[in-house]
């Protein structure tokens, strides 16, 4: 994984391509444009080696909400060019065409945010962000917040299993589980409000607030890739709007 | 020899509470001498260690009254940011003493030196050489949100004194650990003082106090209502009064004198008791 070419890319070049990507799709209308995108996407998440859960998650996230909205465009965008008749309900030509050229951005652009997000460690997203000028107290909170979930939801099992001893159902239907998460959240965020004071003492005794430069184990390394990939995507850009609005 | 810590008629009061938790303390400690508090539950043994790291008023707002003087100054006038290098506090609860943006043990002892603007080949040696000495080498991949309560503890000295300051509070830094981890615990803190690191720390264990502190101070309900040379306090009678734990050896010489078995001495530690009995017995029978 440490050798993967794609992996190994600094976080911001990889952001620099999900925004090309969703950039490259509003200045070229064509749905076939926009949806050529999807399957280049797959092929760099297979090379990154993580194909099987991005197709899983993009399909979970965004097949329905596509379906979705295809059909309310292929039914309610206003045309007069009918194709079909469904119930009450009109299909029209402009409608298919505007739904094809709706969904393949959606596609295109939440399928690049997803692998972005895929292939990028959060914890490097942030240090990158830090070396750009994020304030050091912005990038905790990130951090914190994304260290504490899974330690919360621990402790929400923890409480549940406590309640279960002593005869509380909380198993069952939804509404059986979701009756036995009520008493539990007072407990949960009684002890979260009590830890935050001794997390900020922790943290001040760990010189957070030293009045020096910080430095940091953690380095993101530049490679020649991250030097001229987002050379090559600007000049993409550059060429694409040139060839979009003035030829 | 010069006193690092020096403390006037200092009274403290939480902000939502009535009464003072501190009552007029005065003391003062001497460079490189290790110092024990002890005292009941809800003594303030705490909030003394939170005045002197300046917590107290700094953090926690409340009503300060007296003096708190480290290294010769006021610790108002300190900035909290500047004390960090200063003076190391390892906390009660282990379970809190995670900075949360770290994903293993190393990383997590290295923070203090990243914030405190340290070379990175230096931060990774003193790293090692901390993670050694606390013994917690095999822990250095392990996300810290995974480790039991002695591993944390553990962690959260070596944490602190891996930033190397001058003075260490400790509180209770042995409370979820067992015997072997305890032992462990206080071989290190020797070993700070042995490099004229100057400690205060609180804990109940004591046995460990008589083997290794210099000095005791006795907190009852706010007030120091004793201090001085652990023998000493350990010896008054006073001491009794306060319903503290004794030594064990020093619990069984009371014991045998109530029964009338003369002691040359109260003993304090293990191996001074037999010594007592001997000396009473040969001076019996010269
Ligand atoms: N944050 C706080 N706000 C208000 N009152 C507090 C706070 N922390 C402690 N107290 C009160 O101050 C008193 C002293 O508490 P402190 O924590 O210093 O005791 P302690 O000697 O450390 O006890 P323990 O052995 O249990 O750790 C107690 O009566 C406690 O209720
Ligand atoms: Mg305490």
């Amino acid at each position: 994984m440490k050798l993967n070419p794609i992996l190994n890319l600094h976080p911001l070049t990889k952001l620099y391509f999900s925004l090309f990507v969703t950039i490259s799709v509003i200045i070229i209308p064509s749905y076939i444009f926009a949806f050529t995108w999807f399957p280049i996407l797959l092929v760099i998440a297979i090379i990154a080696g993580v194909g099987k859960q991005y197709l899983d998650i993009v399909v979970k996230a965004l097949v329905l909400l596509l379906g979705i909205v295809f059909i309310m465009q292929l039914f309610f965008y206003p045309g007069d060019q009918v194709i079909g008749e469904w119930w009450i309900f009109e299909a029209t030509k402009e409608g298919l065409q505007y739904g094809l050229v709706l969904t393949s951005r959606v596609l295109a652009m939440g399928s690049a945010f997803i692998l972005f997000f895929r292939i990028t460690e959060i914890r490097d997203f942030v240090k990158a962000l830090e070396d750009l000028g994020m304030p050091p107290m912005g990038a905790y909170i990130v951090l914190s917040t994304l260290q504490i979930i899974p330690e919360m939801r621990r402790q929400a099992h923890t409480i549940m299993e406590a309640q279960k001893t002593r005869g509380v159902e909380t198993e069952g239907s939804l509404l059986i589980r979701a009756k036995a998460f009520i008493p539990i959240l007072t407990p949960l965020i009684l002890s979260s409000i009590a830890s935050t004071e001794e997390r900020a003492i922790t943290l001040e005794s760990r010189a957070f607030s030293a009045p020096t430069k910080k430095t940091s184990l953690h380095k993101l390394k530049r490679s020649n890739s991250d030097r001229t990939i987002p050379i090559v995507l600007l000049i993409l850009m550059i060429s694409l709007i040139i060839w979009r609005f003035f030829l | 020899m010069k006193n690092i810590i020096e403390i006037k008629n200092m009274s403290y009061r939480y902000p939502v509470s009535d009464d003072f938790c501190l009552k007029n303390i005065t003391f003062s400690i001497q460079k490189g001498a290790f110092t024990a508090i002890v005292g009941n539950n809800g003594a303030g043994k705490t909030t003394l260690c939170n005045a002197i790291r300046g917590f107290v008023p700094h953090f926690y707002k409340g009503e300060l009254a007296g003096e708190v003087i480290v290294d010769g100054k006021q610790i108002v006038d300190y900035q909290l940011g500047q004390l960090g290098e200063k003076i190391g506090y390892v906390f009660q609860n282990p379970f809190s003493q995670i900075s949360g943006v770290k994903d293993s043990v190393f990383n997590e002892v290295a923070y203090g030196l990243e914030n405190l603007g340290v070379p990175v080949d230096e931060i990774i040696q003193k790293v090692e050489d901390v993670l050694k000495l606390v013994n917690i080498e095999h822990l250095r991949g392990k996300n810290p949100f995974e480790l039991s309560g002695g591993q944390r503890q553990r962690v959260a000295l070596a944490a602190i004194i891996v930033m190397d300051p001058d003075i260490l509070v400790i509180d209770e830094p042995t409370s979820q650990l067992d015997p072997i981890g305890t032992e462990d615990i206080f071989d290190v803190i020797r070993l700070m003082k042995e490099r004229g690191k100057t400690v205060l720390l609180v804990e109940h264990k004591m046995d460990l106090i008589a083997e290794y502190a210099d000095n005791i101070l006795v907190l009852h309900e706010g007030a120091l209502v004793m201090q001085g040379p652990v023998r000493e306090v350990f010896s008054d009678p006073k001491y009794a009064t306060f319903n503290i734990q004794y030594p064990h050896v020093t619990e069984v010489a009371l014991n045998l004198i109530d029964i009338g078995v003369p002691l040359k001495f109260i003993p304090i530690r293990n191996e001074e008791l037999p010594k007592a009995l001997k000396m009473e017995w040969e001076e019996n029978n010269d």
